[in-house]
C-alpha cells in the first residue's frame, strides 16, 4: 500500500547518512553523530508513517465489507473511494484466489482475507526472480521499527560509549557510523523485502556487518578470529537460506513472500501431504537451517558469545535486539504456511526448548556480564522459536500464533537496555559482576537502569515480560490440554529456565545494591578487566550514556501496568492479520491486566518460576563456572574443513606435476575407452572407414601435406632427444612452421598467418628468455623412469590421435541434422543478404537474413558471431600482459633520462 | 645480431611492416587477415626492432606505455559492442553502412573497430612482454 | 589426409607429454607449447579433409549441390597439391547466400575456434616464460625435485582459542 520508493528510501536511509557523515571533517564528533542518527530516525518515521497508512487502509477496507454488507442498497462514497484506493493500491494479489478461512469465529477473518499489503515492483534483476519490492505487514513493520527505533538510540548511545582510547576512541565513530548504518540497511531490508532472494541478499549483508562489527578491533586477533566465528557459522547459516529460497522458487514458483501468503491454502495443503511435494519439506529444512545459524539456536549458538567481543552498542543492537532475531522473523515469515508442515512443531520445538534451557543454565555460570545477557539472549531466542512451534500445534483448528510480536518486542525492550547499562558500567567500573558489587551508589542511574531491565528479564509481574511469558506459558499449557502430553517437559524446561532468568536477576539486585546474597570477588585473583586502563571521558554525553537504555526499558512497564494500552496502541497493530481469530486476543483482547488472569497452572508454573529463582540466586553453590562445552565445535569444525580438508587435498593436490598429469592422463584414457565403445556401437567400422575414405584416392597426389606432417613429427621427435636447449628451441620452431604449412593445405590461409607470427615471435622470445635462464645440470636419469616416461607418452599420444580419428570422421550431420555443420550457418550468414546489412538490420527479414556483412568468414565468427567470446580472449590476454608485467622485474632507468639506443655497451641479443 | 645493414634496413622495414600490419586488419573483413594477424605482424615489427636495435631501443620506438594501447583497445572493443545495446540490439551487433569517401562507397562494417581494438590489444600485449621478457627500461 | 593429420597429433601430443613428465621446467614449458599444436592440429581435423573426392565413399556422402563445383574445377587446384580437387579457404567469392556453402570452402568453424587458441596460446606462453624467469631468480633452480622441497606457506586464520 505503501509506495515503494517510500519504503525503499527508509531501508536505504541510515547507510546513506552514515555514508554522508564520511564527508565531515574528522573532528566534528558532534554533528557526526547527529547526522548518523537522522539515518534510522527518518527510517522510523518513514515506516511508522506507512504503519499508519496500512492500518488506516485495513480499516477501511473493513468498514466498507462491514457497511456492504449491512447496507446493500446504499452506496458510501466516501468508504467506497477509500477502500477502492486501497485495493488498487495493494496491487494485483486479489482476494478472489484467497479463500475465506474455514475456520470464522471473528466477523473480519472470513469477511476478506487482507492481501499482503505489498508495494509495487521497481525491477531489477526480472529474469533472476529479483525485483525490488516490499512487503509491509505487521511482522516486517514491526521489526522495521524496532530496528529503526532501536538504532537510532543506539547511534547515540554510540557517542556516549565511544570516549576512551584505544580502538572505541570518539575519532573512530567516523567508521563506526557507516558500519552501524550499513547493518541497520540490511537489517531493514531482510524484514521488509518481499522478494526471498532479495531478503537473501540483505541477510548476507547482516553477516557480513555483523562480522566487520565483531571485529571491530582489528589488531586484536582474538577479536578477528570471533569475528570470523561468527561469520562462518551464519554463512553456513545463510547457504541454507539460499539453497533454501531455490528450493521452494522452483518447486512452487513463488519468488516473493507476498505469494507464498497469498497462495498459503494451496500450499498448506501441500504441505499436509508433504510426501508428494518433497521439494518442500527440503526448502523448510534448508530454510530453517539459515534461521537456526542465525538465531543462535543449539548447537549453533557459540557464536553470539564470542560475538560479544564486539563495542557493546553493537552487542545491545546486533546480537541481542535485533539481527538474532532474523532467524526468528524468518520462522515467523514462514509460519503461516510451513505450519501446516508436521514437522514444524517437531524439530522447532525441542530444538527451541534445548536452546531456551542450555542457554539460561549457562547464563548462571558466567561472569562477565555481557557473557551472561550473551547467553539468556541464546535463551531467549530458544524460547522464541519454541513459541513458533507450539503456536504450529494445532489445538485451536489452525495454527495460529498472535503473541509472538509481543515476545519479540519484549526481548528487545529488556535486553538492549541491559546491554546498554552493562556496557555503560563496564566503562565506569567493571564489566565482571564479582566486582561490582555495591556499585548503585556510585553510578545509581547505570545500575539503576540495568536493576530495572534485570525486572524485565525475569519476568516480573509490572513488566510486559511478565504477560509474554504467561502467554508463552498459557500457550503451552493450552497444547497440553489439547491432548499434547510431551508438552509437559516443554512447560518443565520453560519454568526451568524461567528460574534461572530470576536467579539472573536477583544476583543482579544483590550485587548491585551490595546486599548478603551478591557475588563478591571470592577467587581472589580479580579478573583484570580493561576497566583500568582506560581513562574516563567527562562529559554530559558520557554521563548520559545510560539514558537510551532507559527510554527503553520504560516501555517495559509502561507496557506491564497499562497492557491494554500497549495493545492497542503498539504490539496489537502488528500482529500477524491472519491470526485475527486467535485465542489470547479474544480471551484477553491481546495482553491481559494483572488482574484478568485466573488462578491456574500458568501463574502457579510464574510463581513456582519466582520463588525457585530467588533460592537459586541466592544460593552460593550454583556459581561454578560450567564452560559452554559448545565453544568447541566450531574449533572442531574449523580443523576438519581446513586442517582436514587440507589433508585430504593434499592426498590429490601433491604438489608434484607428474602426478597432477598421471590423474589427467587417467581421466583422458577412461574418457577415451567409453568412446571408443560409443564409436564402435554407433558407426560400424568408427574410424576404420574414415581410414578407407582416405585412402580412396592417390595417396601420392597430396604429398605436400604427407611431407609436412612428417617434418611435424621428425622435429616434435627430436625435441626431446637432444640437450643443447637453444637446439631445442630451433626444433620447436621448425615443428611450428610445418604446422603452418598444414594449415595452408588444410585451406586455412588465416590460421598459416596467424601461427607464422606467433611462431617467429614465440621464438625470439623464448630465445630471449633463454638467455636469463640457469644452465640445466646433467642429471643422471634413471633408464626405468625414463622408460616409463616413454610408454606413457606414447599410449597418451596414440590415444589422442585415435580420437582425433574418431572425431573427425563421425558425420554429426546425421544424428544433428539442423545444427550440424555449425560452421554452415555461419558460412551463409557470413556476409547477409544480396544489399549488405541495411536492409537486414532493419529487422523486417528476421534475424535469419542477418549477417556479419564480411566475406572472410573466419574472421566474422571471430568479430561478430563470436564477437563476444573474441572480447573475453582479449581481456585475458590484457590480463596475461598484466601478469607478466607485475611478475617481471623491470631495470629501472638510470636518473630518469629517456634511455636511448646504446649498442656499444648494450650488445642486445647474442644468444 | 646488430648487423648495420639490418639496422639501417630496419629504418625502411620497421614502418612498412605497421603499414602492412594496418593493411591486413583492415581487408581482414573480406580477405584474409584481421585484428589478431595485424597486431601479430605489428608485435614482428617490435620483434625485429629489437633484435636489430638491440636493447633501450624500444622506449623510442613506443614513447607509451604498452597498457595504454591494450587499455584503449579494450575500451575500444568494448565500446563497439555496448553501443548496439543503446539502439535496442543485443551486444555486439554489427552494421554494415557503406560510407561515402571521395566519391567512394566504402564499405563499413561496425565490427572494423572491434577488430582494430583487437589489433591494439595484441600489440600492446606484445609490446608488454617484448619490454619485459627483453629487459627494456619502463617508457613512460 | 585425416589420417596424417591423426599420426601428427599422435606424435606431438606424444612428445609433448614426454616433455611434461620430464623434471626441468623449460622442458615442461616446451612441452605446454607442443601441446598447443596437438590440440590445435586435432581441431583442425575436425573441419574434415579439404579434398574433394569426386569417386568412392565420399562423393556419395556428398550432398548435392546448387553450387557449379565443376565450373570452377580449374581453380580450384592447390598451389602445392596440384593433382586433387581441393575445397577452397573460407572466403566467400560472392555476396549471394549459398545453400550449401560446405561444399566448396572448408568449415570456417574449426579454423576460427584454432585462431583464436593460438592467441591464447601467445598470452600463455609469454606469462609462462615469465613464471620460469621468476621462478629461477627466486629459487636459483628449474627442477622438479628442488622445487618441490619449497615448505607450502601455512593457512592462517584458525579458529579463536577461547
Amino acid at each position: 500500500m505503501a509506495s515503494e520508493w517510500i519504503v525503499l528510501f527508509a531501508v536505504l536511509a541510515p547507510v546513506a547518512f552514515g555514508l554522508l557523515t564520511l564527508w565531515l571533517p574528522r573532528g566534528w564528533i558532534e554533528p557526526r553523530m547527529v547526522l548518523a542518527t537522522a539515518g534510522p530516525a527518518i527510517a522510523f518515521a518513514m515506516l511508522l508513517n506507512t504503519a499508519i497508512d496500512n492500518r488506516s487502509a485495513l480499516q477501511a477496507q473493513h468498514d466498507y465489507a462491514e457497511a456492504q454488507a449491512s447496507h446493500n442498497d446504499h452506496a458510501h462514497g466516501d468508504e467506497h473511494d477509500n477502500s477502492h484506493a486501497a485495493e488498487d493500491a495493494s496491487g494485483h494479489h486479489g482476494h478472489a484466489d484467497s479463500p475465506a478461512d474455514h475456520h470464522s469465529e471473528s466477523v473480519h477473518a472470513d469477511a476478506d482475507a487482507p492481501a499482503p499489503p505489498t508495494t509495487g515492483v521497481l525491477p531489477w534483476m526480472p529474469s533472476l526472480n529479483i525485483n525490488i519490492a516490499f512487503l509491509t505487514d505487521g511482522l516486517g513493520l514491526f521489526f522495521g521499527l524496532l530496528v529503526s527505533g532501536i538504532g537510532t538510540l543506539i547511534m547515540l548511545y554510540a557517542r556516549g560509549y565511544f570516549g576512551r582510547a584505544g580502538p572505541t576512541s570518539a575519532d573512530d565513530l567516523y567508521r563506526f557510523y557507516p558500519t552501524l548504518g550499513f547493518f541497520t540497511t540490511a537489517m531493514l531490508g531482510v524484514v521488509l523485502a518481499d522478494y526471498t532472494l532479495l531478503t537473501l541478499l540483505f541477510w548476507e549483508m547482516t553477516s557480513i556487518s555483523s562480522f566487520l562489527l565483531i571485529g571491530w578491533d582489528r589488531y586484536d586477533k582474538k577479536a578477528v578470529k570471533l569475528a570470523m566465528q561468527a561469520f562462518f557459522t551464519t554463512g553456513l547459516g545463510g547457504m541454507g537460506l539460499f539453497g533454501g529460497v531455490l528450493v521452494f522458487g522452483n518447486a512452487t514458483g513463488y519468488w516473493r513472500w507476498s505469494e507464498m501468503l497469498t497462495h498459503s491454502d494451496e500450499l498448506t495443503a501441500q504441505l499436509q501431504h508433504v510426501g508428494e511435494h518433497p521439494q518442500l519439506l527440503w526448502a523448510f529444512v534448508l530454510m530453517f537451517i539459515g534461521a537456526g545459524t542465525k538465531s543462535a539456536q543449539f548447537p549453533f549458538h557459540y557464536w553470539l558469545p564470542g560475538a560479544m567481543a564486539a563495542p557493546t552498542p553493537v552487542s545491545a543492537f546486533l546480537h541481542s535486539a535485533t539481527m538474532v532475531k532474523a532467524g526468528v522473523f524468518l520462522v515467523g515469515r514462514l509460519f503461516p504456511v510451513f505450519a501446516a508442515l508436521e514437522l514444524f512443531p517437531l524439530v522447532i520445538i525441542p530444538l527451541g526448548a534445548v536452546t531456551m534451557l542450555y542457554g539460561g543454565v549457562v547464563a548462571l555460570q558466567q561472569h562477565d556480564l555481557k557473557r551472561i545477557f550473551a547467553f539468556t539472549t541464546v535463551s531467549q531466542l530458544g524460547l522464541l522459536m519454541a513459541m513458533y512451534g507450539v503456536g504450529a500445534i494445532d489445538y485451536h483448528g489452525q495454527p495460529a500464533i498472535d503473541y509472538d510480536v509481543t515476545q519479540i518486542a519484549n526481548h528487545a525492550l529488556y535486553k538492549a537496555p541491559l546491554f546498554i547499562a552493562a556496557g555503560a558500567i563496564g566503562h565506569v567500573l567493571s564489566r565482571d559482576i564479582t566486582q561490582l558489587n555495591g556499585a548503585f551508589y556510585k553510578h545509581p542511574a547505570i545500575c539503576g537502569t540495568m536493576m530495572a531491565a534485570a525486572l524485565g528479564l525475569a519476568a516480573l509481574p509490572g513488566t510486559i515480560s511478565f504477560q509474554a511469558k504467561e502467554l508463552f506459558l498459557y500457550g503451552v499449557y493450552h497444547g497440553i490440554e489439547a491432548g499434547n502430553v510431551v508438552l509437559w517437559i516443554v512447560l518443565v524446561m520453560t519454568v526451568l529456565t524461567a528460574v534461572c532468568n530470576v536467579a539472573i536477576c536477583v544476583r543482579v539486585w544483590t550485587t548491585l545494591l551490595g546486599l548478603p546474597g551478591g557475588m563478591r570477588e571470592e577467587h581472589g585473583e580479580p579478573d583484570h578487566g580493561h576497566h583500568h586502563e582506560h581513562a574516563h571521558e567527562h562529559g554530559l554525553l558520557a554521563h548520559l550514556i545510560w539514558l537510551p537504555g532507559a527510554l527503553i526499558v520504560s516501555l517495559q512497564f509502561v507496557g506491564g501496568v497499562f497492557p491494554k494500552l500497549a495493545w492497542s496502541r503498539m504490539l496489537g497493530l502488528f500482529e500477524q492479520p491472519a491470526t485475527a481469530h486467535n485465542y489470547f486476543a479474544s480471551h484477553y483482547g491481546g495482553l491481559p491486566n494483572l488482574t484478568e488472569l485466573s488462578i491456574g497452572t500458568p501463574l502457579i508454573c510464574s510463581a513456582i518460576a519466582i520463588v525457585l529463582g530467588v533460592i537459586v540466586g541466592l544460593a552460593k553453590p550454583l556459581r561454578g563456572s560450567i564452560g559452554d562445552f559448545a565453544d568447541r565445535i566450531y574449533p572442531a569444525m574449523y580443523w576438519l574443513s581446513v586442517t582436514g580438508g587440507g589433508r585430504c587435498f593434499r592426498l590429490i593436490q601433491t604438489g608434484n606435476l607428474k602426478h597432477y598429469l598421471l590423474f589427467v592422463l587417467g581421466a583422458l584414457l577412461l574418457g577415451f575407452t567409453w568412446a571408443v565403445q560409443v564409436d564402435l556401437a554407433d558407426n560400424d567400422g568408427g574410424m576404420l572407414a574414415a581410414l578407407s575414405s582416405d585412402t580412396a584416392g592417390n595417396l601420392f597426389e597430396y604429398w605436400p601435406g604427407i611431407l609436412l606432417g612428417l617434418i611435424v613429427c621428425l622435429t616434435a621427435v627430436l625435441i626431446p632427444m637432444t640437450e643443447v636447449r637453444i637446439v631445442r628451441v630451433l626444433f620447436l620452431g621448425a615443428c611450428g612452421f610445418a604446422v603452418v604449412g598444414l594449415y595452408l593445405v588444410y585451406q586455412a590461409p588465416d590460421l598459416a598467418l596467424t601461427q607464422l607470427m606467433f611462431e617467429i615471435i614465440s621464438v625470439i622470445l623464448f630465445v630471449i628468455v633463454l638467455r636469463l635462464l640457469p644452465r640445466e645440470k646433467l642429471h643422471t636419469i634413471k633408464l626405468g623412469n625414463k622408460a616409463w616416461r616413454l610408454v606413457l607418452s606414447c599410449v597418451v599420444g596414440g590415444v589422442f590421435g585415435w580420437m582425433t580419428l574418431i572425431a573427425a570422421s563421425t558425420d554429426r550431420s546425421a544424428t544433428n541434422p539442423g545444427k550440424y555443420p555449425l560452421g554452415k550457418t555461419m558460412a551463409q550468414h557470413s556476409y547477409g543478404n544480396k544489399d549488405g546489412l541495411d536492409t537486414a538490420m532493419a529487422g523486417a527479414d528476421g534475424p535469419e537474413l542477418r549477417g556479419g556483412g564480411g566475406t572472410n568468414v573466419v574472421n566474422v565468427i571471430l568479430v561478430d558471431f563470436r564477437g563476444f567470446d573474441t572480447l573475453g580472449e582479449i581481456t585475458v590476454l590484457g590480463i596475461a600482459a598484466m601478469g607478466v608485467w607485475s611478475m617481471m622485474p623491470h631495470r629501472r632507468r638510470r636518473d630518469g633520462r629517456t634511455a636511448k639506443p646504446n649498442n656499444t655497451e648494450q650488445p642486445g641479443v647474442t644468444a | 645480431m646488430s648487423s648495420s645493414i639490418l639496422r639501417t634496413a630496419m629504418g625502411l622495414i620497421f614502418p612498412l611492416t605497421l603499414l602492412f600490419a594496418v593493411y591486413m586488419a583492415l581487408k581482414g573483413h573480406n580477405q584474409p587477415g584481421g585484428g589478431f594477424i595485424g597486431g601479430l605482424i605489428a608485435a614482428v615489427a617490435l620483434v625485429m626492432v629489437r633484435m636489430s636495435h638491440g636493447r633501450d631501443v624500444m622506449a623510442s620506438v613506443m614513447p607509451f606505455h604498452p597498457r595504454l594501447l591494450i587499455a584503449g583497445g579494450l575500451a575500444m572493443a568494448g565500446v563497439t559492442g555496448v553501443v548496439p545495446l543503446l539502439f535496442g540490439h543485443p551486444l555486439l551487433t554489427s552494421r554494415a553502412p557503406y560510407v561515402h569517401l571521395l566519391g567512394e562507397a566504402i564499405h563499413v562494417p561496425t565490427a572494423l573497430f572491434f577488430d582494430l581494438g583487437v589489433l591494439m590489444v595484441v600489440v600492446g600485449v606484445a609490446a608488454g612482454m617484448i619490454f619485459r621478457l627483453g629487459g627494456e627500461v619502463d617508457p613512460a | 589426409m585425416t589420417m596424417v593429420l591423426a599420426i601428427c597429433v599422435a606424435v606431438t601430443f606424444g612428445v609433448s607429454i614426454y616433455l611434461m613428465l620430464g623434471r626441468e621446467l623449460k622442458g615442461i614449458a616446451m612441452g605446454v607449447f607442443l601441446l598447443g599444436h596437438a590440440a590445435n592440429l586435432s581441431i583442425i581435423a575436425m573441419s574434415g579433409s579439404p579434398i574433394l573426392h569426386t569417386h568412392g565413399a565420399e562423393a556419395s556422402r556428398a550432398p548435392a549441390t546448387l553450387e557449379p563445383i565443376s565450373e570452377h574445377l580449374d581453380e580450384q587446384r592447390h598451389p602445392l597439391m596440384t593433382g586433387v580437387n581441393i575445397k577452397q579457404p573460407p572466403v566467400l567469392e560472392h555476396h549471394e547466400p549459398m545453400t550449401d556453402p560446405l561444399a566448396t570452402i572448408v568449415d570456417p568453424l574449426p579454423q576460427a575456434l584454432i585462431l583464436t587458441a593460438i592467441v591464447i596460446s601467445f598470452g600463455v606462453m609469454a606469462f609462462l616464460l615469465t613464471l620460469l624467469v621468476v621462478t629461477s631468480r627466486r629459487t636459483h633452480t628449474l627442477a622438479i625435485a628442488e622445487l618441490a622441497q619449497e615448505p607450502a606457506p601455512e593457512p592462517d586464520g584458525g579458529p579463536a582459542q577461547a
